[in-house]
Order: structure tokens, then C-alpha cells, then sequence
């Protein structure tokens, strides 16, 4: 029994980051339909970003739980703008070119970002001052960390909050019309230009704090962390139903749950295997995902 | 008007030319290791290790016949296909020889590609034992092997620690994977039950599920094999902190300044198996005058890959000029020298001997701790 908790407590905290990346990549496709490639980066910057502030916070003799809220503010502030000015360079010149050519372009600037990271960082990984969040508590047989819990929390928080503003704002309501319709939303007096800018910035910043999450919880950053789990949080953005803020949050679990219980009970060799299995057996019997509608090809 | 300025550039070329068909021409080296991607770090080390190597013969006059020495450093990214190209566009450059690769399953692949072409390779790190056993008549090794690696690390769990159950993590590589393979079967032999055998992927952070596992398990010794020392420092974070207290033995790869730095406390008594480095002997402190003053430092692999380059100078100069495969390989056979990170002495089958000892790290530092030859405790 403790062993299943365990593994349930290690599933739930990777799930909960892969949601967070995952979110960023089903709230850009519900709204321009592109699959931003790029995104894996924003959260490869948010962990790079972030130790940059903390270092320099905690050099200022401040509390670490306080060095922890600000430079993951700060972090997810800057990722936010860097979203923003790829969006620009990158996506907005070809707002009206065909799916393809954006698709190439998002594949260059994650490339770009990548080794971006590599020359200004450097190629050696970057510690994380993880003495700051050391720690955690025993129930039984089962660890818990402090990081873990601060994980769950702060996860759950930034859903609610993208919830609440998505369905309850004036900004969130312009969101989702500009999804449903750009041209008629336009006719109304929404700026879509501003209002995708604005996607894009949200869902970077909640990339950004996955990073820093992940720094503190596995200790270090390093240039190529992107990749791999921006690949399994697009699948869980497909998994949940691509487009659905929901779905993304449902996908990214059940991919985190199924990686750590096929490792755990099966074989870790073939742990991604089952996730993908998972994802191609849900697309057999639901091809729009988990909580994907269905939407006729007139909309986009 | 065209005609004349063709003229005169053509004029040009020929004074360039000119100037570079002298009577001396400069030596022309590659290098190949991972100096983009995951393995990056190392890669990195082995560059500038042979680097510092050119650095200092230049210093003491460089090498007779050749006005200078040119390395062109290749990126192989840990990648068999990418090391293949790398490998041939290095032939085509014309080096004469090529120190690397740094991941077994790179060099294996290249050394075939730069044997038919009669390139001599010696590579710094791969320990994988296949390296040297395809009767290459031009593939050299600097470090040890992983067969007597295991036997070390075996040794160290029958012998200090008085191990009866053992668990091993690789994360799947030629070099990862064979060498726990080879763990396994020699604690089998040697009475140590393996509780478990669990592989990992490249590129995973999290690896909660198998330290969960091996918890359950609770061995007397986790083994990690893991292909580089940020890995295997995310590994024991997650270990010690899942509560986890077994000894843990890591291996050459895991063995890196990066390893404490990243993991920090959770790194303190964990064992490493590496060679055997006598860090008070001059050959290796002009090594680590000459490296820190550029590169800082110094990697795990950065003393071999000095080695390799300043053996393979040393065949040069014995060959007084000539620059064959043949007679490199043959001159590197026969050679001797003190080296930074061991005695150079080439056997046969192009190996150089293994020296593995255990090393433990203490208060932030790795340390010589074990000598699986005397069976005895280093002296502080």
C-alpha cells in the first residue's frame, strides 16, 4: 500500500508539471491553431531565468521561501515578455500564411532558443540552490517533500487562477471568442492581435513556473530540458483534447500517472511506450482527446 | 577591365596559395566529442583538454617539420550517425589522426570509418570493452576499461563493503547499459543477489518510479550507471531524499566536479570508480597550470584527452616527419612517457591498461579512498 501511495505521490507531482506545460501549448492552438514548438523552451528559460534571480535574491540575504515567490514572479514576468516578442518576430508576420510555414517557423525559433540558451548559459547544467526548499516529512513508508507539496500547491493555484480569468474576465471572455471566430470578433471591437499576444504571454509564464518548479525539485537546469518534456506535455495538450484548458490540466496527469505506474509496476524501460500507448488508444476512440469537441473545418 | 581585375585576383590566389605551400605546413589534428547536446560538458572537457595539449608542445617549440599544429574539433552530440559524418569530414580535411570520441557508441561507428581510411583515433573515455576488440589496427584507448571497471566495483561491494544485495539503474547506452550488464553478471558470480535491474531513458528527470522501486527493494548498494554527471547527480537528489540510505557506487561518467556541485549534500559518501590520477606528480600539475589558466577546471576526461594528444605528438616527433597510420600507430605501440593522468604505455590491442580505484566524496571533495589492488584504504 505504501508503495502504491508513493508511486501516486511521484505521479501526481509530474503530472501536475507536465499540465502546466501543456496548458501553454492548448491555449495557443485553441487560439491561432498552431502548434508552438517553441514552448518547451519558454520553460527551459523560466528554470534558467529563475536561478539567475534566486542566486542573486538569496545573495541579498532574503528569507528563501520569499527568493522562492519573487523570482518565480520575476521569471514567469520575463518568459511572459520573451512569448510575446517571439510571437511578434516569429508568428505574426505569418498570421495569414499557410499552417505549414508557421509550423516550420515555430520548429526554427525552438531551435534558435535552444541554442540561444547554449551560448549565453553555457553547456555544463546549472545547479539550483535546492539547500533552500531541502526537506519533507514522512507518513509511514511514504516520503513526501516539501517540494512536492509546494508543487501540488502552487500547480492547483495557477489553474484555478487561469480558470477564473479565462471564464470570468473580459480579457478571458475576448480569449475565447477570438478562438471561436477571429474575423467576427474583430467586428465586435476585440483587438485579436493583442488578445493572442496576450495567450501566448499566459501560457509562457505558466511554462516559466513549471521550470522553475522542476529546477527546485530535481536540483538543476540545463539547456536541452525542454525537449523531452515538452513532447510528452503536447501529448497530454492531445491527450486532454487540444484546445481544452481543462483537458490540458487532465491530460498532463493521466501522462505523469501512467509514465510513473508503468515504471513502477511494469517495466521503466518501456514507460513511455505506455504513455503513448495510452495517448494513441484515446485518439483511436476519441480522435478530439479526452474533453475535445467537436468542431467542424468552416470554424478554423 | 573585367579581364584585368580577373587577372589580378587570380594573381592573388596564387600569392596566398604561395604562401601556404612553404616548406613547413601546419600539422593538421581532429577532434570528436559531444560539444552540443546532453554530454555537452564533457565533450567540452575533451576539446579543451587536447587543446591545452597543442598549447603546451607549441610552448616548448612545437613539433619538427611543421610550422604549426591545426585542430579541427568536430561535435558528434553522442549520436552514431552525427560521429559517422564527423569522422568523414575530418578525412576529408586530411588530419592525421583523431583524439575522441567521448560516448562508447560513437566511437565504435567512427573508428571504422577512420580505420579504413588509415586515420589513427585514440580516444580519451570510451570504456566500453568492444572499443578494442575488433582488431583495429589504428584504435588506441587512454582510459581503462569497463570490464575491469566492474571488477573493481565488485571487489570494492565484496571486499569494504560486505555487500549481499545490490540494485542497479542505467539509463541505456553502449557504455551505461554494458557496463551494468556487466556489473550484474559478475555480482552474480560473486555471490551478491541483484535485487532489481532497472533502466532509465536519456533526457528523464524524474526517475521517482525506480528509486521507489529500489526502496522496496532496499538493497545494501545502489549501482548507477549513467551516462553523464548531471544525470547521476539528479539521481541521488531523488534517491536521498525518497529515503533511500544504501551506499551508492557510480562510475567514470558520473564521476565530475559537476556531480557535487549539482547534488550537492546528497552527493557526500557516495563512491565513484575511476582511474587512478596521481595529482601530485609534476606531469600532472603542468597539465593543470596550463588547463585552468584557459579553461578552468579541469573534467573528468580532460587529463586523458591530454594525454592522448600529447602521446600522439610524441609518436609524430619519433616518426621525424612522417605522418602514416602505420607508423604513428607503430611509434604510439612502442612509446612511453609519463603522462598527466597515467603511465602512457600502448599495449597491442591498442589499450593502455586499466588502474580503477574507488573514490569517496567527503566534504564537498572526491577523494582517493579505496585501492582495489592492495585491497587497502588510501592514506589521507
Amino acid at each position: 500500500m505504501d508503495y502504491f501511495l508513493q508511486q501516486l505521490i511521484n505521479g501526481v507531482t509530474l503530472g501536475g508539471i507536465y499540465a502546466l506545460i501543456a496548458l501553454g501549448y492548448t491555449m495557443v492552438y485553441g487560439i491561432i491553431q498552431l502548434i508552438n514548438f517553441a514552448h518547451g523552451e519558454f520553460f527551459a528559460a523560466g528554470g534558467y531565468i529563475g536561478v539567475i534571480f534566486i542566486t542573486w535574491l538569496s545573495a541579498q540575504g532574503l528569507h528563501p521561501y520569499v527568493c522562492l515567490g519573487l523570482s518565480l514572479l520575476l521569471s514567469m514576468l520575463y518568459c511572459a515578455l520573451l512569448a510575446m516578442a517571439v510571437e511578434k518576430v516569429a508568428y505574426k508576420p505569418l498570421r495569414y500564411a499557410s499552417r505549414l510555414s508557421v509550423l516550420l517557423s515555430a520548429l526554427g525559433m525552438s531551435i534558435f532558443l535552444q541554442n540561444g540558451l547554449m551560448l549565453t548559459q553555457g553547456v555544463y547544467d546549472k545547479p539550483y540552490p535546492t539547500d533552500l526548499t531541502q526537506g519533507g516529512f514522512a507518513m509511514g513508508g511514504v516520503v513526501v517533500s516539501y517540494m512536492q507539496i509546494i508543487i501540488l500547491v502552487l500547480t492547483t493555484v495557477l489553474l484555478i487562477g487561469l480558470n477564473a480569468m479565462v471564464f470570468k474576465t473580459r480579457i478571458g471572455k475576448a480569449m475565447r471568442a477570438t478562438a471561436q471566430d477571429k474575423v467576427m470578433s474583430g467586428l465586435v471591437g476585440i483587438n485579436s492581435s493583442t488578445v493572442i499576444s496576450f495567450t501566448f504571454a499566459i501560457g509562457a509564464a505558466l511554462a516559466a513556473a513549471a521550470g522553475i518548479m522542476v529546477g527546485f525539485y530535481y536540483g538543476s537546469v540545463n539547456y536541452t530540458m525542454g525537449f523531452v518534456p515538452g513532447i510528452k506535455a503536447f501529448a497530454a495538450a492531445v491527450l486532454g483534447g487540444i484546445g481544452n484548458i481543462t483537458g490540458a490540466m487532465v491530460g498532463g496527469l493521466i501522462i505523469g500517472m501512467v509514465e510513473i505506474f508503468a515504471a513502477g509496476y511494469l517495466s521503466s524501460e518501456y514507460k513511455d511506450v505506455f504513455a503513448f500507448i495510452i495517448l494513441i488508444a484515446v485518439l483511436y476512440f476519441m480522435p478530439t482527446g479526452i474533453m475535445g469537441e467537436n468542431v467542424d473545418d468552416t470554424r478554423v | 577591365m573585367k579581364r584585368f581585375i580577373l587577372a589580378v585576383l587570380a594573381l592573388a590566389l596564387v600569392a596566398v596559395a604561395g604562401c601556404d605551400s612553404g616548406p613547413k605546413e601546419a600539422l593538421k589534428v581532429g577532434s570528436m566529442s559531444p560539444l552540443t547536446g546532453p554530454y555537452a560538458a564533457d565533450g567540452n572537457d575533451i576539446a579543451n583538454g587536447v587543446r591545452t595539449a597543442i598549447e603546451v608542445t607549441q610552448q616548448a617549440g612545437g613539433l619538427p617539420g611543421f610550422e604549426s599544429i591545426q585542430l579541427i574539433a568536430e561535435d558528434t552530440a553522442c549520436d552514431p550517425r552525427q560521429a559517422v559524418a564527423a569522422a568523414n569530414k575530418l578525412i576529408n580535411e586530411g588530419v592525421v589522426a583523431v583524439v575522441g570520441a567521448y560516448c562508447s557508441s560513437s566511437t565504435i561507428p567512427a573508428s571504422e570509418t577512420l580505420d579504413q581510411e588509415g586515420v589513427v583515433m585514440i580516444t580519451p573515455a570510451s570504456t566500453n570493452e568492444k572499443v578494442t576488440e575488433r582488431g583495429l589496427k589504428n584504435m588506441f584507448r587512454t582510459c581503462g576499461r569497463d570490464d575491469d571497471q566492474s571488477i573493481a566495483a565488485i571487489k570494492f561491494m565484496t571486499d569494504y563493503l560486505k555487500a549481499k544485495t545490490l540494485f542497479i539503474i542505467d539509463d541505456k547506452t553502449t557504455y551505461s547499459q554494458g557496463l551494468a550488464d556487466s556489473v550484474e553478471k559478475k555480482a552474480a558470480a560473486a555471490g551478491i543477489d541483484v535485487l532489481g535491474h532497472e533502466h532509465v531513458n536519456q533526457g528523464d528527470k524524474d526517475f521517482s518510479a525506480v528509486l521507489t522501486k529500489a526502496k522496496e527493494a532496499n538493497p545494501d548498494v545502489l549501482y548507477m550507471s549513467m551516462q553523464n554527471s548531471a544525470t547521476g547527480s539528479l539521481l541521488i537528489i531523488q534517491a536521498r531524499r525518497m529515503g533511500l540510505k544504501c551506499a551508492a557506487i557510480g562510475q567514470d561518467a558520473v564521476y565530475h566536479p559537476q556531480f557535487i556541485e549539482i547534488a550537492k549534500d546528497a552527493a557526500e559518501g557516495v563512491y565513484l570508480t575511476f582511474g587512478y590520477i596521481d595529482k601530485d606528480k609534476p606531469a600532472y600539475k603542468k597539465f593543470l597550470d596550463a588547463y585552468t589558466a584557459k579553461y578552468g577546471e579541469p573534467g573528468a576526461y580532460s587529463a586523458y584527452a591530454y594525454d592522448s594528444a600529447m602521446a600522439l605528438f610524441e609518436a609524430i616527433k619519433m616518426a621525424k616527419g612522417k605522418t602514416d597510420a602505420a607508423t604513428i600507430s607503430a611509434n604510439l605501440k612502442q612509446l612511453t612517457m609519463e603522462g598527466a593522468s597515467k603511465k602512457m604505455d600502448y599495449l597491442e590491442n591498442g589499450d593502455s591498461g586499466s588502474n580503477y580505484i574507488i573514490r569517496k566524496v567527503e566534504n564537498g571533495q572526491f577523494i582517493n579512498f579505496w585501492d582495489p589492488q592492495t585491497g587497502k584504504v588510501f592514506e589521507k
